[in-house]
């Protein structure tokens, strides 16, 4: 994103509302554009009354700034719009976490923060040590030039989007020493993440997550998501 | 795409939030999703929604009919208590859409409003909350207002700006939460939770 240096009369409404804080008033309004991470609000918000932010669509690899952060844009490989993935909401079809195994969802970046891939980077290469299987739709996986070890590219690392979510699962009787390899990652990253489970619910409608984050001394939000199961046709083994 | 997991808030405010969202599986049940999608979300107007929305438009940046035409691989709805969930439920299982459909709240009375419609929950994601360099974050108080946007849209300066506009009286807390639910492209930020609060931190008190 950019601002037309021609056009702006320094009103400084745009400041606010930048989810990064990339913009500032120097004279003019301007953009800093290594922290930038053309998400778009600013665009979006129609809250500058000249019209100066000028979007252009980036070369790569800050192409991904756009693709990550803006979520009206539809990842190309996923299908999917927001940060690209549809992990449990159609698991009911997809069959894509199964009993006996737990999911995790690790959002870099989460909440407004903001992230490098070099962050991603260390935290799939952490999941990798202990034999993550990466969701092959998602985005942060097709970053991956080794997925056996959960390695990005490197032209990629600098880059810098609002979030990216590292996607894998486990068998179940992995999911305690993922989750603690996870509490230690999370010393050496220079940002926040948002951290996720997921498993498919038991016969008799107990939640196996719920005994092993006890264990593990580990709080759980007292809201999270349920699918419902209402998705045709059902995957193989589905409820 | 976990947009609407990680709300921030306390047991009291999130019993007045819950977001359910309809989806097709790309590449698997992708045909006539769309029309399907449009359905889910006018079965949503009948249950007075807090909120609406595709992924480009939401019901405060507008209007309903709008949103339910640009419905394409996934639709959103926001409602203010768990008996209007257990309806739309109860509906949807009737219409028989054939596409995915998630609800996103306190998991407990989701669990009870699946029961009371007769459908068994199929998989859970738990939130484990916010790990890393936390030093980084806005207060807890932001924080419940902007998590109600998952895609970060909502910015904390905004809402700083929002509640210092409130304090001065050129804003009501209600316009404000107006204008914060329109950055949230997907529709699934709720207005009368913010609206509420809003008021708490600017040092005023709602009637409900």
């Amino acid at each position: 994103m950019r601002i037309d240096e021609d056009s702006c009369i320094a009103c400084g409404l745009c400041v606010p509302y930048c989810p990064m804080g990339a913009i500032s008033m120097d004279g003019i309004a301007t953009i800093d554009q290594d922290e930038c991470v053309d998400c778009g609000v600013c665009l979006r918000s129609k809250i500058c009354p000249v019209d100066a932010f000028i979007y252009e669509p980036a070369p790569w690899p800050r192409s991904l700034r756009a693709i990550f952060s803006n979520p009206i844009i539809e990842h190309k490989e996923t299908r999917v719009t927001g940060r690209g993935t549809e992990e449990m909401k159609t698991n009911d079809v997809t069959g894509r976490f199964k009993r006996g195994w737990v999911g995790i969802g690790i959002e870099l970046g989460r909440p407004g923060i903001g992230t490098r891939f070099r962050d991603v980077d260390k935290v799939a290469q952490a999941m990798a040590r202990l034999g993550a299987k990466f969701e092959p739709k998602n985005p942060a996986t097709l970053l991956m030039k080794d997925v056996g070890a959960g390695k990005l590219k490197e032209d990629v690392l600098d880059e810098k989007v609002l979030s990216a979510i590292v996607e894998c699962t486990f068998p179940i009787e992995k999911i305690k020493a993922a989750l603690i390899a996870l509490k230690e990652v999370a010393r050496d990253v220079d940002t926040v993440f948002s951290v996720d489970c997921i498993s498919v619910v038991e016969p008799d409608g107990s939640l196996p997550m719920d005994k092993i984050l006890s264990e593990l001394e580990i709080p759980r939000y007292i809201n999270g998501k349920t699918n419902v199961g209402l998705g045709r046709p059902l995957a193989e083994g589905g409820n | 795409m976990t947009h609407t997991l990680h709300r921030k808030g306390t047991a009291d405010d999130l019993s007045a939030d819950y977001v359910m969202l309809c989806l097709r599986a790309a590449g698997i049940n992708d045909s006539g999703s769309d029309a399907k999608l449009q359905e889910f979300l006018r079965i949503a107007m009948h249950h007075d929604p807090e909120n609406i929305g595709s992924v480009k438009m939401n019901m405060y940046s507008h209007r309903p009919e709008e949103v339910i035409a640009d419905a394409h691989g996934i639709a959103h709805a926001v409602f203010d208590d768990s008996q209007k969930v257990t309806q739309v439920l109860r509906e949807l299982k009737e219409a028989d859409l054939g596409l995915s459909v998630v609800v996103s709240g306190i998991l407990d009375p989701v669990n009870e409003c699946c029961q009371k419609a007769g459908l068994k929950r199929h998989t859970v994601e738990f939130s484990l909350g916010i790990w890393g360099k936390t030093e980084k974050l806005p207060s807890n108080d932001i924080l419940e207002i902007t998590t109600m946007c998952g895609h970060a849209m909502v910015s904390a300066k905004l809402v700083e700006s929002m509640v210092e506009d409130i304090k001065k009286g050129i804003k009501s807390p209600d316009d404000a939460a107006k204008e914060l639910t329109s950055h949230c492209c997907c529709g699934v930020f709720n207005p009368a939770r913010a609206t509420k609060l809003l008021a708490a931190m600017a040092g005023l008190e709602i009637n409900t």
